[in-house]
């Protein structure tokens, strides 16, 4: 049900609404993703779903809330399966709670059409179908864990794979009854049954565990997909099912499906895969391994599945979504903006301010200043000034920056670094569900709600949206919410959060994608093939006057940014030998380096004295691997400067590649060797840097932004 | 039995299960197909709390003893066991008040339930539409 609720509130996000979710429970570690139901205070017109099961306080609760009220039914175990136990009376209060809220409900969702049958059944009105659904591509063989995989995968004995909660009305002593019948007929044959189990219940006691039988818990997602792509057959003989996600996760993963009918499977199968109605463990046997070795009907059946699974998507359940809370469509929806001669832009960028040290977000605040003269900008923003905890230390509400209106919102809290990135090293393991993926993005932030509440309220006050880094919470969140004004400017490279699939609606609901280079919009196509339209735009650079600073005494090499891990200036310390020319290093940051006494760090310095620096250096050095754009080697060409660039960096490799204007090295032991190169014909690599540079200009990078917002402004 | 599947033949195919399992002698017959109520009934909200109440009107009286944990979940279980058992006669001292207090919470909710049924019989009577009135006059 939580996985529910977090579905439906993004679905809700693609069209448009804001929401939380609260729980009466919350998980430790999970207060970023849902909050307490005891902060829940809705306004007079907001919407609170409430998704019932079995007994809650909420229910109570929900009856008395100042709001509009809704119900999403998901289903209730009838109370005979537990009749005796504790269990019992929760199932039967539950279902007088349902009764309850009827008619004190404005809207009543039934996750199937037998759940909503059951919605009228309780005295519900105005009852609506919406289905739970998959993300087929979370199921795909690449999500699978590839050691459970091979552990679990191999030929001549048959597997069959049940996933549920082992309780009684799941009817598990009926699937050991089918694997004992199967292992008459094949010795060997193996049933993994997923799903949580209580050790010490009757149940599971009284359970007989012969060999080739494995209860295996709860497991991870990947492991989840690997299990039921190795399976011959997906098995239910469930006696109760609402809906039966695992029916249509089996389906998704290429498993043919054979399963009890009772209550809403034949629903969820709708004809795909096989359902039977009596429980003759010799045919059923018979059947799975008909199912296995027929390779013909094998494929007829999963070919079928696949059908089952794209109607059961989460665009179908969108729309459903959309007709039962009677939204209507974003479009009509938005007011339009006046149009006048000067549009009306927003940039939502995750920082912002003169003291922002960061390139993408640099990079909002020149592009902020050079739309400026052609439009209205407002830049929608958070109160953070550090990106590593998200901590509120700009003051909240609206300010100016020259001619650019500012309005920054709280993030409310800030990030702990260390359990952040344990999390993250866990979450980058291995595919993840949505609500996996969700929680790290809600870790990752910044989380600033008045943000997202602003961009859904006031949708139809700008012309355009022009969001900076797919990578946090308000492009992932916000960008959803006016993806019909929406324009991206991704800065996206190559890092393990760009495989999660939740990043999918920040690169394919934007009008389109503002690249800062072809490595860029490559990657992008190539990770998300339905990503909207990409333009490559680039940034312009204006160095500044020569006003003669130098940081050392020339000749020296010069890298300028944050000083942190990831930048790959360790492993450049490190190989910078004593044979080589001075490497000053300018930049905000503690990192922790080796000591060498031809390695300068100067802090932080000006744009002014940036641009000197880079004029005079005899070459700069971009040693990270992870760049979407490199704004440090374009201010170096720029500045006639040579580049030694990490070739690993597709970005930086093919600045250099095009220009001319240095050498990329391919791993730091070839470091030394590319400086000597360059400063071997350093000359000849500053005409070339000079050439390259001139191809980025405001100028022209303002025109395509000003194309771009046109096209939007046209379109809605 | 009967199998459901666009994607195959069901009959077709169960007789060939079936007589691949009869010339095994392999074949086991079932009691017939499972049958089921359909959807559950609605569950009265009013009636299920006053019979909720006042089966649990007596905190004195324990609830079933269950666990879900293996190993020390049984200890644990044993000795809320011998708690009750040398336990009891203190437990009714401690609570004999509430008892009381929830025997009149109980008795309270029945009334008003009571009430609230009669007030929305007697609504459902004065909403019904009325008959329309009789063309003959009166004499």
């Amino acid at each position: 049900m939580s996985q529910a609720a977090i579905s439906f509130q993004w679905l809700l996000r693609r069209l448009g609404h804001f929401g939380h979710v609260h729980a009466a429970e919350v998980a430790p570690g999970y207060a970023s993703l849902v909050r307490s139901a005891s902060q829940l205070k809705p306004a007079r017109d907001d919407l609170v779903l409430y998704h019932h099961g079995i007994a809650s306080e909420l229910s109570s609760a929900l009856l008395h809330l100042p709001c509009r009220r809704g119900v999403v039914f998901h289903n209730i175990t009838p109370a005979r399966f537990y009749a005796g136990t504790q269990l019992e009376e929760a199932l039967t209060a539950g279902r007088a709670q349902l009764a309850a809220l009827a008619g004190r409900v404005d809207v009543s969702i039934g996750v199937s059409h037998f759940n909503a049958a059951e919605l009228r059944v309780a005295g519900h009105t105005n009852v609506h179908t919406v289905p739970l659904f998959v993300e087929p591509n979370r199921f795909d063989r690449d999500a699978a864990d590839e050691v459970y995989l091979r552990e679990l995968k191999y030929p001549g004995t048959p597997l069959v794979v049940s996933v549920s909660r082992v309780v009684p009305h799941k009817r598990v002593e009926d699937l050991l009854r089918l694997h004992a019948e199967l292992a008459r007929k094949s010795p060997g044959a193996r049933l993994l049954v997923i799903g949580p189990y209580a050790q010490g219940s009757r149940y599971f006691r009284d359970l007989p565990k012969p060999p080739g039988v494995t209860f295996a818990g709860a497991v991870s997602h990947a492991e989840l997909v690997a299990a039921y792509r190795a399976a011959d057959v997906f098995v239910s003989m469930s006696e109760h099912e609402g809906f039966g996600v695992p029916l249509v996760e089996a389906m998704a993963c290429d498993v043919p499906v054979l399963a009890f009918a009772a209550a809403a499977v034949p629903e969820t199968l709708d004809g795909r895969g096989i359902a039977f109605d009596e429980k003759n463990f010799a045919v059923l046997a018979e059947l799975v391994l008909t199912l296995r070795d027929d390779h013909a009907l094998r494929a007829r059946i999963i070919e079928g599945q696949h059908e089952r699974v794209e109607a059961l998507s989460p665009a179908a359940s969108q729309h459903a979504l959309a007709e039962a809370l009677d939204l209507p469509r974003p479009a009509a929806r938005r007011r339009r903006a006046k149009k006048t001669s000067k549009p009306k832009l927003a940039i939502v960028v995750q920082r912002y301010g003169e003291q922002i040290v960061g390139g993408a977000e640099a990079h909002a605040r020149q592009v902020a200043w050079h739309l400026a003269d052609r439009c209205d900008v407002t830049v929608l923003t958070t109160c953070a000034s550090d990106h590593l905890t998200w901590a509120d230390t700009l003051p909240e509400g609206e300010a100016r920056d020259g001619r650019v209106t500012v309005h920054r919102f709280a993030c409310g809290g800030a990030r702990k670094m260390r359990p952040f990135n344990r999390l993250s090293d866990e979450r980058f393991d291995g595919a993840q569900s949505r609500t996996l993926e969700e929680h790290w993005l809600m870790e990752q932030g910044p989380r600033a709600p008045g943000l997202l509440e602003h961009l859904a309220d006031t949708c139809g006050r700008y012309d355009a949206y022009v969001f900076f880094t797919y990578l946090y919470a308000p492009t992932a969140l916000g960008l959803p919410l006016v993806a019909e004004r929406a324009l991206l400017v991704p800065t996206a490279h190559d890092e393990p959060a760009l495989k999660f699939d939740l990043y999918a609606d920040t690169f394919e609901l934007p009008r389109a994608l503002l690249c800062n280079t072809p490595e860029e919009a490559a990657l992008i196509a190539q990770r998300f093939p339905q990503a909207a339209r990409s333009r490559i735009v680039g940034v312009g650079v204006d160095p500044l006057p020569d006003e003669g600073f130098r940081p050392v005494p020339e000749p020296y090499l010069l890298y300028v940014g944050r000083l942190e891990a990831g930048k790959g200036l360790k492993e450049l310390v490190k190989h910078h030998g004593r044979e080589l020319p001075t490497l000053v290093l300018a930049g905000a940051g503690d990192l922790d380096l080796p000591a060498r006494t031809n390695v300068k760090r100067v802090g932080r310095i000006t744009e002014q004295q940036k641009y000197d620096a880079l004029r005079h250096a005899a070459a700069v050095v971009v040693p990270s691997k992870y760049e979407s754009l490199s704004l440090l080697a374009l201010e170096a060409f720029a500045c006639g400067a040579p580049v030694i660039g990490n070739a690993e960096s597709n970005v930086v490799a093919g600045h250099l590649t095009r220009s001319g204007a240095g050498v990329a090295f391919s791993s730091f032991e070839g470091y030394a060797a590319a400086v000597r190169e360059v400063l071997a014909e350093r000359e000849k690599h500053s005409q070339k840097a000079l050439g390259y540079a001139k191809r980025f200009r405001w100028p022209k990078v303002v025109e395509a932004y000003l194309a771009e917002i046109e096209k939007v402004r046209r379109a809605t | 039995m009967k199998l459901m599947g666009r994607d195959i033949t069901g009959d077709a195919l169960l007789d060939e299960l079936r007589s691949r399992l009869s010339a095994r002698s392999l074949d086991a017959p079932t009691g017939g197909p499972i049958r089921f109520d359909g959807l559950e009934p609605r569950v009265d909200p009013v009636a299920f709390n006053v019979e909720a109440l006042t089966e649990h009107a007596d905190p004195t009286r324990p609830l079933p003893l269950e666990t879900h944990r293996a190993g020390l979940g049984r200890a644990v279980l044993l000795a809320k066991r011998l708690f009750r058992a040398g336990g009891q006669i203190f437990i009714n001292e401690a609570l004999g008040r509430q008892k009381r207090f929830n025997g009149h919470v109980r008795d309270s909710y029945a009334q008003l339930a009571a009430e609230v049924k009669t007030l929305r019989d007697r609504l459902e009577v004065l909403e019904r539409p009325k008959a329309p009135p009789s063309k003959r006059k009166a004499k």
